[in-house]
């Protein structure tokens, strides 16, 4: 299953869309833009915020 | 043992515990004695690897005649089955009687003390290069098919003939660097062998069919070894033509089969056409795919061309940067047999130091557990990439323990230990916090703190600086052996001490020198940025980034970015990071990590 | 954690090399020499042209014992590199090599600096306070001893493994070669004849 996540980059700015499971989590990224690996995981807003 | 494969490594230098899986082969091979009798009456076929697939072999069938061992073998998908046993036609030949049916893969575990990687290489399939025919046209062949239509051993017994018509081409053309020094497509690297294999097959060429037209395709001809530069005189002597310039269009004339070449001549500047009969590709070589699993079971890492990368390329040229892993052949970087060789003896030189040692030291940078700090959690031996941390027991108020000898020192345990109860030998915590404090005690706005890995990040500063890369000076580094040693607490702490900007780095996922500790250092770089941004900090004020050894390019590229986002960075930000991130009263710093746990 | 010698005085000789013109050029290592000086607990601070080169190595030892050092900085390249040679130069005046830190100015500040003489010698000075900090708490460690299984395992049955566990073997260790395909060989075995000597390749 293709499941997709939004991303953004703390270099650039930039954000996209890539492959997340949380299965496979952690997994390496880059930025499509300007190849920095701080890729961040763009959280929905109702995800548990108990967690954290 | 032939038809083998790894399946698993342990250990580490001196003590390996290596799993072998020996595949079936149906066919006692110490029995067997290679009469053939059960190739006769085997009713399957299917194309000869060896024989580059111009001709068959059975599903019973020996690799090639000087085969070693000498001993025939069943191939499974080819055979008619064994269950239930379809056919049995050799077994029931079989004077012997060394055909075994049921027999199973059998896996065994083997101890040794030092390891040598001569996994070899690919060669390129030139089928994407559309404008060269491979595959459209009869004609057109790689080397590797050459090779077996010359040898006489080979599908024609020497006789060498073209495919579409199995006549002698009179007019024979070679075109170099297929697959290779193109960034396009293909590879980048030159690949070190083919300049030379198509001289030697030109000579041969010459050799057994004088009267044969050989026109060579080239952009540079590389000559460079002993006896090389004779050789291709010899080639040149022998009326062999080299045509600077490589094909733009091959097409094909389909009534005779007959290639009809285009190139523009770089020496006159002339377009050509060349009319031939038979069309050699010189491939390129590519690292060994199924090599994956080797070298991830060795922790070894790849330069960018994808071979696998060497301690040092100078000075340990044959040391993998795993201990007691050495590299030999092709696995390594592209290179004929003499090289190879000179290779192979120096790899098993340089094992012979480990194993001519009856002991060894390891480096005292292994971690302890303070048993008295230790509250239980069990967390570090979760994190331990070498289950070198025994059990911990909450109810028995059983502390985990250290194995010395399996520990590797990565420190990613120390990290992740809530209560401080993991000193790391030669990296502590306090000589961290020195090192931070060292930074930012003075002009702390201009700098930017990086952690770096000592095998990857930081090596590519190294090679960043061999290679005279360039960049802003703000930049401080602490190497720690993994990035799975920074504690989230050393960020913090930084932050707290007034750095506009932090950096963590690390080998690539696919490179971690500690199998898989620098995944730890991503969860905590994530945790941190949700972190920062609930207290009103930037969260892009902490970087993540994968740099290899191999990547001074990317290191530089870094360093610059940093140096861009740490301008931004203003004065009243980092006082308020400071204010938000103090220390309150009476806690230690640790209370946040452990509530966090 | 108690510090095994934490009764002693610390003693930090701080070895800035010149590294011919390879650090110099782009540092002034003289003003780094002199700044390292003034550090908390350096004892003394020494410019060498190669510290890594014999004389080098003998004047780290020289002042060791003149000087009574326990914690020895040298200021020149990566310890990537030369680790092993201080290392082992330190443990031959006695002093424990776990003692020993490295700051990288060659490959981390002259080489990558190379335009900026002022802001690459302010560089080299803060790294070189930033290891004198570490050098501080530096602690005295004792190598672990581990056995060794004098045997071989090689990867791959082409000819460089062959080769590889033909010399292992004839220096008398067992060998485990372990090859994918049901025969050794590798490529090199499809080769017809091979250059320069054009002779055959089984």
């Amino acid at each position: 299953m293709a499941q997709e996540a939004d991303f953004k980059c703390l270099r650039c700015g930039n954000s996209f869309r890539a492959p997340y499971s949380p299965e496979t989590e952690p997994q390496e990224r880059a930025c499509p833009n300007c190849k920095s690996n701080s890729v961040r995981r763009v959280k929905e807003q109702k995800e548990a915020p108990g967690k954290k | 043992m032939t038809y083998s494969e790894v399946e698993n490594v342990t250990g580490y230098i001196g003590n390996f515990k290596v799993t072998i899986r020996k595949k079936a082969r149906y066919v006692d091979e110490k029995e067997c004695n290679a009469c053939g009798d059960c190739v006769k009456v085997c009713p399957s076929c299917t194309p000869d690897e060896y024989q580059m697939g111009f001709s068959t072999r059975k599903g019973i069938y020996i690799p090639f005649p000087q085969a070693v061992p000498s001993s025939y073998l069943i191939d499974m998908k080819t055979c008619l089955g064994n269950n239930p046993i379809a056919c049995a036609k050799c077994q029931e030949v079989c004077e012997k009687k060394c055909i075994d049916f049921d027999a199973k893969d059998e896996v065994v575990t083997v101890d040794v003390g030092a390891i040598i990687v001569a996994v070899g290489n690919d060669v390129y399939d030139p089928t994407e290069l559309d404008e060269y025919g491979y595959r459209s046209y009869e004609n057109v062949i790689t080397s590797m098919e050459f090779e077996r239509l010359i040898c006489a051993g080979g599908p024609t017994e020497g006789h060498f003939i073209r495919p579409s018509d199995r006549t002698r081409p009179k007019s024979i053309g070679f075109i170099q660097c297929v697959g290779s020094r193109s960034k396009k497509r293909g590879n980048p690297y030159c690949s070190n062998i083919c300049c030379m294999n198509t001289i030697k097959d030109t000579v041969l060429l010459k050799d057994h069919y004088p009267d044969t037209d050989v026109k060579v395709f080239y952009m540079d001809i590389r000559a460079f070894g002993k006896g090389f530069e004779d050789l291709y005189m010899k080639s040149k002597d022998e009326g062999v033509h080299y045509v600077r310039g490589l094909p733009g269009e091959v097409e094909e004339n389909p009534e005779t089969g007959n290639l009809i070449v285009t190139v523009e001549n770089t020496t006159t500047g002339k377009i050509e056409k060349h009319e031939l009969e038979l069309l050699v590709l010189s491939v390129g070589l590519l690292p060994r795919k199924d090599s994956d699993v080797v070298r991830q079971l060795l922790t070894l890492s790849r330069t960018s061309d994808g071979f696998l990368m060497e301690s040092h390329p100078k000075l340990k040229p044959v040391d993998a940067p795993t201990r007691g892993v050495f590299l030999a052949g092709c696995a390594e970087a592209p290179k004929d047999v003499k090289d190879s060789v000179t290779q192979a003896s120096a790899a098993a030189a340089r094992a012979n130091v480990i194993l001519a040692s009856d002991k060894l030291t390891v480096e005292a940078i292994t971690a302890h557990i303070d048993p008295d700090l230790c509250k239980y959690c069990g967390l570090c031996v979760k994190v331990c990439p070498y289950k070198a941390i025994t059990p911990t027991d909450r109810k028995k108020k059983i502390a985990p323990q250290v194995i010395e000898a399996a520990c590797a020192g990565c420190g990613t345990c120390g990290a992740e230990c809530p209560f401080d109860s993991i000193s790391m030998r030669h990296f502590t915590d306090a000589q961290i916090y020195a090192q931070i404090d060292a930074i930012l005690d003075t002009n702390s706005q201009d700098k930017v703190v990086v952690f770096a890995c000592n095998w990857c990040s930081y090596a590519g500063g190294d090679f960043a600086g061999i290679s005279r890369l360039q960049y802003p000076v703000s930049n401080r580094l602490i190497r720690t052996m993994c990035s799975g040693r920074v504690k989230d607490e050393f960020v913090l702490y930084a932050f707290r001490k007034g750095a506009p900007v932090v950096l963590v780095s690390g080998c690539h996922f696919a490179d971690c020198h500690y199998i898989d500790a620098n995944r730890q250092t991503q969860l905590r770089v994530e945790k941190l940025w949700d972190k920062l941004e609930k207290n009103g900090i930037r969260p892009e004020r902490l970087q993540l980034e994968w740099i290899s050894a191999a990547e001074g390019q990317k290191f530089a590229v870094v360093m610059k970015a940093v140096e861009e986002l740490r301008q931004k960075v203003t004065a009243e930000e980092i006082e308020h990071t400071k204010e938000v991130l103090a220390p309150k009263p009476k806690k230690k710093p640790v209370e946040e990590a452990a509530s966090s746990a | 954690m108690v510090r095994a010698d934490g009764a002693e005085d610390l003693r930090v000789g701080v070895f800035v090399c010149a590294c011919g013109l390879n650090i110099a050029a782009s540092v002034d290592v003289e003003e780094v020499r002199k700044f390292a000086e003034t550090l908390p607990d350096v004892a003394v601070a020494v410019l060498n042209k190669y510290t890594c080169a014999d004389p080098g190595q003998q004047e780290i030892k020289r002042y060791i014992l003149e000087h009574k050092l326990n914690r020895v900085v040298v200021a020149s390249c990566s310890p990537r590199m030369h680790e092993p040679t201080f290392r082992q130069c330190v443990a031959e005046a006695g002093v424990n090599p776990y003692l020993l830190e490295m700051t990288n100015l060659r490959e981390h500040c002259s080489w990558v600096h190379s335009t900026d003489r002022v802001a690459a010698t302010e560089k080299a000075k803060d790294m070189v306070k930033i290891s004198v900090a570490r050098a501080r708490l530096l602690e005295s460690q004792d190598e672990t001893e581990i056995p060794v299984t004098n045997r071989a395992l090689v990867i791959g049955g082409g000819i460089a493994g062959i080769q590889a566990a033909l010399d292992l073997g004839d220096a008398g260790y067992q060998v485990y070669l372990v090859e994918k395909e049901p025969s050794i060989g590798g490529i090199m075995a499809q080769l017809d004849k091979t250059y320069p000597t054009m002779d055959c390749s089984i």
